[in-house]
């Protein structure tokens, strides 16, 4: 099953338990329908899928409204760089609406455009930076783990949050991870692997490139801890720490563009516990207007390079 | 003639406070900014009058008058003025974002624009609660001028939803007019091109107000349509302002602060003397005697209040 086709499901699924549910964006239930992100969704007759204008610095202001008096809502968004236009709400709006009692649910559901072949647009991948503007909780969705457990108890729950999927891993295999060893409260941390070698961390998208590493790892008789930290902002990590301080050694991948790389706070909490024998840190390499070209911005990778260093 | 000295007391009363709340001003009192809402008064107390237990209203940072129309009483907004915990908003919002869920005020912004979309929300969450009420939002003539004025329509319109979007003009945002900052808006072109209703309210009139407004919000209500608004108002409280670059003066529209011209021990409450000041107004339904009279039990009121 593709990237895309599992958080579909997932979604079809959990709009049609909410009573009162309302469902809107662009093309969510037209043409493309985002993508096939929103294909086929059904709510309760009680609730409504909109197919809404094109105003998402109101589309924002909409959902808040619905949620100020207590009726739960997700907004679809083919873009993370469109909620440029909504940030005003992000703030303001939303400060006012948490400094008081409320139980409605809003999230809105963009894509992070990570392919780089939409060029300029393609330079929004930065997450954390919508996050942090407001202390807004955040969650990216890397795999059938995370997906399952993120979409069934945020999507729709009391609070206002963002969660993000990967526009470049629309049309590759879901990923399913072994088992899940461990996962924090904030269902935001998730362990897949445990080993005494080396601690792997993986921010934002890079996921796929962690779970490559851990299986070239192991193929060279390395046993590695594996984490995937969903948020884009610090959160609860402190089994990443306790791990760390096990291993002594850490391996960090982030693919973000972000210059609030949230891979730095996890550092600076992990050097306040434990002096590193090892630290790799594997993250975009930003250095000319290279970035902002439509091009293909995956991340290059050398696994044997990292193999041999951590030998040596 | 009872109805009117019903609409008349209110009026006064918030005038009356806001003198008060001004004073404190002057004196200094407050570490929050304030933004007085002199010459609103009248519709502030129609949209009182017509508003019932599920409908919502959306407010402004100018939202004074509108907190006063709807609690009935000054010291829980003084309070919160003073940021104490006895405050209306237990001293979460101040004045800019003063709300008041259990009298329907359940959202106030202090951004330009803001609260426009908010209340296409609201109107939408009435809907799909099947509730019975209609969604009332503010905004001043300088949010004509943000883009989510044009959004908000769009949706009010393209999701069938009742509301009264109203327009207080006051031809000024801040200190400059609106013929400093930009060409003339046709709102009532504007609002057609969207085919919405459009309605005119001025000269402070308060049983016509009410009146009128009662209408639009039936009509409203009854064709799931949005209707705008267009309330020509004068904030009071002007000033000249003399200083070294303008040793001759320069007239000042009251914006926020204090207002230094205003004084409460004039009786009764008059600011300007023309049908831009709804006490003038109400000097000329009621009589000068009656409006003293009135005007003197409402001061004591509320100075037994304030105590």
């Amino acid at each position: 099953m593709k990237y895309i086709e599992l958080v579909n499901n997932l979604l079809k699924n959990e709009v049609s338990k909410h009573e009162q549910l309302v469902v809107f964006g662009q093309n969510v239930s037209a043409g493309s329908c985002i993508g096939g992100m929103t294909r086929d969704l059904s709510v309760p007759k009680t609730g409504k899928i909109i197919n809404s204008t094109n105003s998402e610095n109101s589309l924002c202001g909409f959902g808040f409204g619905m949620m100020i008096n207590d009726v739960s809502s997700i907004f679809f968004m083919k873009q993370l760089d469109f909620l440029l236009l909504g940030i005003d709400h992000l703030v303001n709006t939303y400060n006012l609406i948490r400094n008081h009692e409320n139980n409605a649910s809003f999230t809105i559901f963009p894509i992070v455009m990570d392919n780089g072949f939409q060029g300029l647009q393609s330079s929004s991948n930065n997450f954390a930076d919508f996050c942090s503007i407001a202390r807004i909780k955040g969650y990216t969705i890397t795999n059938k783990i995370d997906a399952e457990r993120i979409i069934s108890s945020k999507l729709v729950s009391p609070g206002f949050r963002i969660i993000t999927i990967s526009q470049r891993m629309f049309k590759d295999e879901i990923i399913i991870p072994e088992e899940l060893i461990y996962v924090n409260e904030e269902n935001d941390v998730f362990q897949y692997n445990s080993g005494n070698d080396v601690t792997i961390v993986c921010f934002n998208f890079s996921f796929p490139y962690g779970q490559q590493m851990v299986n070239i790892l192991r193929e060279n008789n390395l046993k590695c801890s594996f984490f995937n930290v969903n948020s884009p902002t610090p959160t609860n990590w402190v089994e990443i720490i306790n791990d760390v301080i096990k291993t002594k050694k850490i391996i960090i991948i982030d693919d973000s563009k972000s210059e609030n790389l949230n891979c730095y706070a996890l550092l600076t909490d992990i050097y306040d516990k434990v002096k590193l024998d090892k630290k790799i840190i594997l993250k975009r390499n930003i250095n000319d207007s290279e970035w902002l070209n439509p091009i293909d911005d995956q991340m290059n990778i050398n696994y044997q390079q990292i193999v041999n260093d951590l030998a040596g | 003639m009872t109805e009117l000295k019903s609409l008349s007391e209110k009026i006064l009363r918030i005038r009356l406070s806001q003198m008060m709340v001004n004073e404190n001003y002057k004196e200094g009192q407050f570490k929050i900014p304030i933004h007085l809402a002199f010459g609103h008064e009248t519709f502030a107390v129609a949209i009182n009058e017509i508003m019932d237990d599920e409908d919502k209203l959306i407010l402004t940072h100018r939202n004074i008058a509108y907190n006063l129309a709807r609690l009935g009483k000054l010291r829980p907004i003084v309070d919160e003025y003073f940021l104490k915990s006895s405050g209306l908003d237990a001293a979460k919002s101040g004045s800019m974002n003063l709300i008041n869920p259990s009298k329907g005020i359940i959202y106030t912004s202090n951004i330009l624009g803001n609260n426009f979309s908010v209340a296409v929300g609201i109107a939408m969450s009435l809907e799909i609660k099947q509730k019975n009420g209609i969604t009332i939002v503010l905004g001043g003539d300088g949010s004509l001028e943000e883009g989510s004025f044009h959004e908000s329509i769009l949706m009010f319109k393209s999701l069938n939803l009742s509301g009264l979007l109203i327009i207080e003009n006051n031809e000024w945002s801040m200190a400059t007019k609106i013929s400093e900052r930009r060409i003339p808006i046709d709102l009532e072109t504007f609002t057609k091109s969207y085919g919405v209703k459009y309605v005119q309210f001025s000269g402070n009139d308060p049983i016509d107000y009410v009146q009128e407004l009662k209408k639009l919000k039936e009509l409203s209500k009854k064709n799931n349509e949005l209707i705008c608004i267009e309330l020509m108002v004068n904030t009071l409280g002007d000033w000249i302002m003399t200083n070294d670059q303008n040793p001759n003066g320069k007239f000042i529209n009251y914006h926020s602060g204090p207002a230094p011209t205003v004084d409460v021990k004039k009786c009764p409450a008059l600011i300007r003397e023309n049908n831009s000041d709804p006490i003038f107004v109400l000097m000329d339904l009621l009589g000068l005697d009656d409006l003293n009279k009135l005007s003197d039990k409402i001061r004591s009121e509320l100075e037994e209040e304030m105590k």
